[in-house]
This record gives structure tokens, sequence and C-alpha cells, in this order.
């Protein structure tokens, strides 16, 4: 027994390295940083139970109807006066007061006549306007306002018919006193459908790219990285600076080796997901089981990529692998073998991690500057955000990202290249000891 | 002789502060065999490195073959080999596929490669073997072939950082003996090693090295009769004592 505790110990204490807990340490900071974010920026928007309604009847009814809505703490804000258009396109009202853009999200418009027709016993019609401006989580979660405000509406409405002991009600109306017609507004069109399917077709179409490219780069990257800390290890580096050849021909061969394994793999998996996805939803989204409706609504919407979205989106996301590529190349130099590999990897791996989860949660447009800049500075950011943003036709964000993708891999490389022509890239770590 | 190595007042620092050589001076001719020797930590296999193309040196000049180090590093590599001490090869390559891959580095001409190759194949001995990944071999083996890797390309200048390092005693001597036979043929050889008997039969010249500098250079012979010396060994031991106790 004592031999095994020498042995655990041993084994222990061998486990024990920063090389193992660094990466956890960063992890958790990374999500607490994330949650940090996440937190703050739902503290800034005042969370997504808001709702603008336009009440065109103004009466006794609809405006305790709001009063109720405002009870079952939604943020309601109301309008007499302004139509629909100038809600959307406007960002004051006649009177000067600003609308907010989370209000804009969720409209809702109550009809003229409102509690006329309803003490009359006829069936009542609202619209219901999800203004989608991006397809994250939180845009998701917005859309679900509207059906949980005119259920408490309706609540409201199918008490006040029982109170007021109306003769000519019948059970229909009082079961159903109101119906909803639901569109969804997206870049100034408007469609008549469920915001949840759309949000449910575009999250088919896009959720899996950013999982796919997450699993890429951070499996890219351990293959560079790998591969290097192993030349390094196996001490062939040394024989391999000293042949007749080029530096900068060593770096591209390494990285478009790995470039082209990266590709490979992004494709096997894109086809797993698709596969995968056709499973979960039942080929909803797949395009062959969606009905005319909703296919109508896609195209009045313009949420149906064109080929040339395909081939900027495929760009972002080539120059993305690429990026992490030319940072794994330059945290490879560091490396000093394969164990201390996969810690220096940890960086990386934060810089994925915070864009793929924010961009999931948040809509970038609506955070606050400090956060949109530092996640503009992350050059994954992009290829995240590109699908969505060709979606609603934000051509401008994507070219300007593919870009930006573009210089921030092209000085990597740079820097890889000069690493590999000096002999940083045997001594680096070696310095680095010493001055520790 | 023609002169194929000129080493003058080489300085490298790692950092700022850590000097690993401090004003290394040598020339090494065609035909010659010269060898390092030092303690551990002394700067040789830095000095190596340097001349190698692989560390850059803080100040001093370095030719080959009257070429700049400092400015003509590519053209250098394409007359020099290095083997350096712990050097590994790639473990999934065939001795052979290894081998090939090193020979198309060094030039595109097929007849070329091949020749190399040939030749590689001569100094490595076991044929045979040449077919197997080079995981299976042994220490031995996996030296042997890094040596005939080095000698393949019959460089003007061989720079071997402990060349019969875990070698048995007949591979040692049978190393020996090619180094000694490439010499012959003009190659000039640089090498470092901490076996004084080896660089005692082999070398032509020796230059004693420690703390980043050369205390003393010489024949063999020439040595041991200045400090009365039984053999190399006692020499080194006589130098290295005397540069610790500041005689220079």
């Amino acid at each position: 027994m004592r031999k095994f505790y020498v042995l655990l110990k041993k084994e222990i204490r061998e486990l024990l390295t920063p090389q193992i807990f660094a990466p956890m340490l960063v992890m958790v900071l990374v999500f607490v940083f994330i949650g940090k974010v996440l937190d703050s920026e739902n503290k800034r928007t005042g969370g997504t139970q808001r709702i603008a309604v336009i009440d065109q009847d103004n009466s006794s009814l609809s405006s305790r109807a709001l009063e109720r809505l405002t009870a079952e703490n939604f943020l309601v804000e109301r309008y007499t006066g302004a139509d629909l258009n100038s809600l959307i396109s406007q960002t004051k009202d006649t009177t000067g007061r600003a609308y907010a853009y989370a209000y804009a999200r969720s409209i809702l418009i109550i009809p003229r006549g409102f509690e006329d027709e309803l003490m009359n016993c006829a069936q009542q019609n609202l619209e219901a306007y999800s203004v989608i401006k991006d397809f994250s989580v939180s845009a998701a979660f917005s859309s679900g306002v509207l059906k949980e405000a005119t259920a408490v509406i309706e609540d409201f409405v199918i008490t006040e018919l029982i109170e007021r002991d109306l003769p000519m009600v019948s059970t229909e109306i009082l079961k159903n006193p109101l119906t909803v017609n639901d569109h969804v507004i997206i870049n100034n069109r408007s469609a008549a459908i469920d915001p949840e399917a759309v949000m449910a077709f575009v999250t088919s179409q896009t959720t899996y790219i950013p999982i796919v490219l997450f699993l890429v780069i951070i499996f890219a990257a351990q293959i560079i990285v790998t591969a290097i800390a192993n030349e390094k290890e196996h001490k062939t580096l040394e024989t391999l600076l000293t042949v007749p050849i080029n530096r900068s021909a060593l770096v591209a061969a390494k990285m478009v080796a790995a470039g082209l394994m990266a590709l490979v793999i992004a494709l096997i998996y894109l086809l797993e997901f698709r596969y995968y996805m056709h499973g979960v939803t039942g080929g909803v989204g797949g395009g062959e089981f969606l009905d005319d409706r909703l296919i109508n609504a896609l195209y009045g919407l313009g949420l149906v990529l064109k080929p040339v979205d395909y081939v900027l989106q495929g760009l972002s996301i080539f120059l993305g692998i690429l990026s992490a590529l030319a940072i794994a190349f330059v945290l490879g130099s560091l490396a000093e073998d394969i164990k201390s590999a996969q810690g220096l990897i940890t960086p990386l791996v934060f810089l994925v991690m915070v864009p793929y989860f924010l961009v999931l949660f948040l809509d970038l447009n609506a955070i606050s500057p400090v956060i949109k800049t530092i996640l503009y500075a992350i050059p994954f950011t992009h290829p995240f955000m590109a699908a969505p943003n060709l979606l609603l036709n934000d051509y401008h964000t994507v070219i300007w990202g593919i870009v930006y993708e573009t210089c921030f891999f092209m000085v990597f490389v740079f820097i890889a290249t000069k690493l590999f022509a000096s002999d940083r890239v045997l001594t680096m770590k070696l310095r680095l000891r010493r001055r520790s | 002789m023609s002169e194929v190595l000129c080493v003058d007042q080489l300085r490298k620092f790692y950092g700022k502060k850590f000097p690993a050589l401090t004003g290394v001076s040598f020339k090494v001719q065609a035909n010659e065999i010269f060898a390092l020797i030092g303690p551990n930590g002394a700067g040789k296999t830095t000095t190596l490195r340097v001349i190698a193309t692989i560390l850059t040196p803080t100040s001093g000049q370095i030719t080959v073959l009257g070429q700049r180090l400092d400015r003509e590093a590519d053209k250098i590599r394409e007359h020099i080999s290095y083997l350096p001490e712990e050097a590994g090869a790639y473990k999934n390559l065939t001795g052979l596929n290894y081998l090939k891959f090193m020979a198309e580095l060094y030039t595109a001409d097929r007849s070329k490669q091949r020749a190399y190759v040939e030749t590689a194949t001569e100094i490595f001995g076991l044929k045979d073997r040449l077919k197997e990944k080079i995981g299976t071999y042994s220490k031995g083996m996996t030296r042997k072939i890094l040596l005939a890797r080095t000698m393949m390309t019959e460089p003007k200048l061989a720079i071997l950082d402990e060349p019969t390092s875990g070698l048995d005693v007949l591979n040692a001597m049978e190393i020996r003996e090619l180094i000694k036979k490439k010499a012959e043929t003009g190659m000039a050889v640089l090498l470092s090693s901490h076996n004084m008997l080896e660089i005692e039969h082999l070398s032509h010249r020796v230059a004693v090295m420690d703390h980043g500098i050369i205390h003393e250079i010489g024949t063999p012979a020439g040595l041991k009769e200045k400090y009365g010396a039984k053999n190399l060994e006692e020499v080194f031991a006589e130098v290295v004592k005397c540069g610790n106790s500041m005689c220079y």
C-alpha cells in the first residue's frame, strides 16, 4: 500500500503542472467574462419583456389591458398617435420622445373599435409584429414576448367579458375573444408569418456553421501547434533549419498542410451536422418539407442566400481558419514540447469561445461600443456573424470583416515568418525561462 | 589547404544578460578535422549552432568558403551539413523515405537525389532496414542514419555535435573511420565531443573551450607537449582548471 501511495503522489505531482491548470483557469475566466458581459448587457437593455403598443382604440378597455400587461412585468410603451411605419423607421415620435431600440422589436396593434366590438361580442384581431434585427438567442426570446403579451391581454378580456355578464356573449367568444395575426418585419420587409417559424428556419440554417467552425478552428490549431512542438521535441526542427530552403517555405508548407486538413475536416463536419440537423428538425429547415406559406414568407423577407452570399460566407470561414492557423503557428513556436503545446493553445480557445458565445446570445448591434469593438477585433467574430449578416443583407459588415480577417492573417503570417527566419523559434522559450 | 571556415570574435548572448559566447575565433581548413572540447555549458553547441545558421550571432564575423554568414546564410546552407547532438528523425517515415525527403530538399536534380541516397545507404550499411519505419530503429541505428544524411550531400563543411553519442564501440569506430575518410577527400569537419580519446585519435586540431571562450588551440600532440600531459584528458583538465582560476 505504501508503494501505491508513493506512486500516487508522483502521478499527482506529474499532473499538477501549469500546462494542465492554465487552460482550466482560462476556461473559468472565459465563462466568468461571458457571463458578466451577458449580465451587463441584459441590465443595460433592461431585459427583453418590452413591448411597443399602438393603441388605435385608445379606449378604457385597451388602457386597462395595457395596465394589466404592466402589472405582469411587461415594459409597455404605448403610442396612440403613431402608426407602424413611423415606429419602425423613425427614431423619435411626434412629441420628440425617443423610440427605444428594444421597444420596436415587439409591436402590438390594438385596432380601432376594439372595446366596442368586443362588447358586441365580436371576435377581435390583434396584429403582432416581430421586428427581427438579428438571429441571436435574445432575438429568439423577444419573439416570444408578443405571444406572452397577447395571452395576458386575452386573459384580461375574458375576465372582463365574464364580469360584465353580457347577454349576447357566446361560449366560443368567451373561449377565444381574440385572434392574433403574426407578422415578421426584416429590413422593412414584412410577411404574415409566425416569427418562431422564421427563427427556427434561420437557426437551422446558421447554427451549425459556428459549431463546425469552432471545432475546426480548435482542431486545426491543435494540428499546427502539435506539428511544431513535435519538430522541436524530436529535434528535427534544428536539422530542417540548416537545409537550403527558404524559411517562409517552411512556414507556408506547415500552414497549407494544416489548412487542407482543416478544410477536409470542415467539410466532413458540415455534412455530419446537416445530417444531424435534418434528423433533429425532422426535415424542417431542410427545404423539402417547408410549407408554401413559409417559403413565400422567407422569399418575401429576403431570407434566402444567393450564390454570392455563399462565396462571401465561405471566404469568411476560410480566412477565419487561416487566422487561427497563423496564431497557432506563432503560439507553437513558443512550445518546448507537445505537453506544453496543449497549454499554449489556450489563448486561441479564449479568442474563439468569447465571440462564439456572445454572438450566439447577443445582438451585436445593440451591445455597448466597447464590447462591440473588442468583439470585432477578434477575427473569429466575423465568420460567426457572416451567415446572419448575409441573411439580413448587411454586406458592408461582412466585406469589412473579410478585409479585416485578411489583414489579421497577413500580420500573423509575417510574425511567424520572422520568427522562423530568426533564432527566436529555438530560443524564445529559453529566454522566458531564464527571465523567470 | 584552403580555408573553409573562419570564425572571428564570435559573441552570442541569450537575451541581454546571459553570455553564451564571449569572443570565439578559429579557422578550419579543407581536409581538416577540427574539434571543440570543453565542459558542459562551455559554449560548444552554441558555436556549432551559430555556424550551422540556426542561431544568429550577437556580434563577430563568420565566413564559410568566403561567404559571410550574416549576409549569405541561404548560400552557405548549400555547402554545410549539421548533425545536432540529440537530433531525431521523422519516426513515421521509413529510413529510405527519410533520406529521399532530405535529398529532395538539397537538390531538384533526380540523378543527384539518387546519388545522395545511394551514398547514405552505403554509409548506413543496413540496406534492408531502410524499408522499415525509423520509429522501429534502435538509438544507434537512428544516429547512423542521421549521420548518413549529414554526409550524403558531400558538404564542404560537416558540423557534427557529438557524432558518436549513443553508439556502441564498433559503430563509433565505424563512424570515426568514415569521418576520417571524408576529411581525406577534402571535406572540412567541425565537431564537438566529450570523448577525449576519440578527439585525440580523430582530430587534426583541437580547441579547448570554457565559459564561452577558447582558451587553447593546437594539435593533440602539441597540446600534450605544452602541458606535459599524457593524454588530451589531462590537457583538458589543466586548461579548464587554469581557466577557472583566471590564469589567462
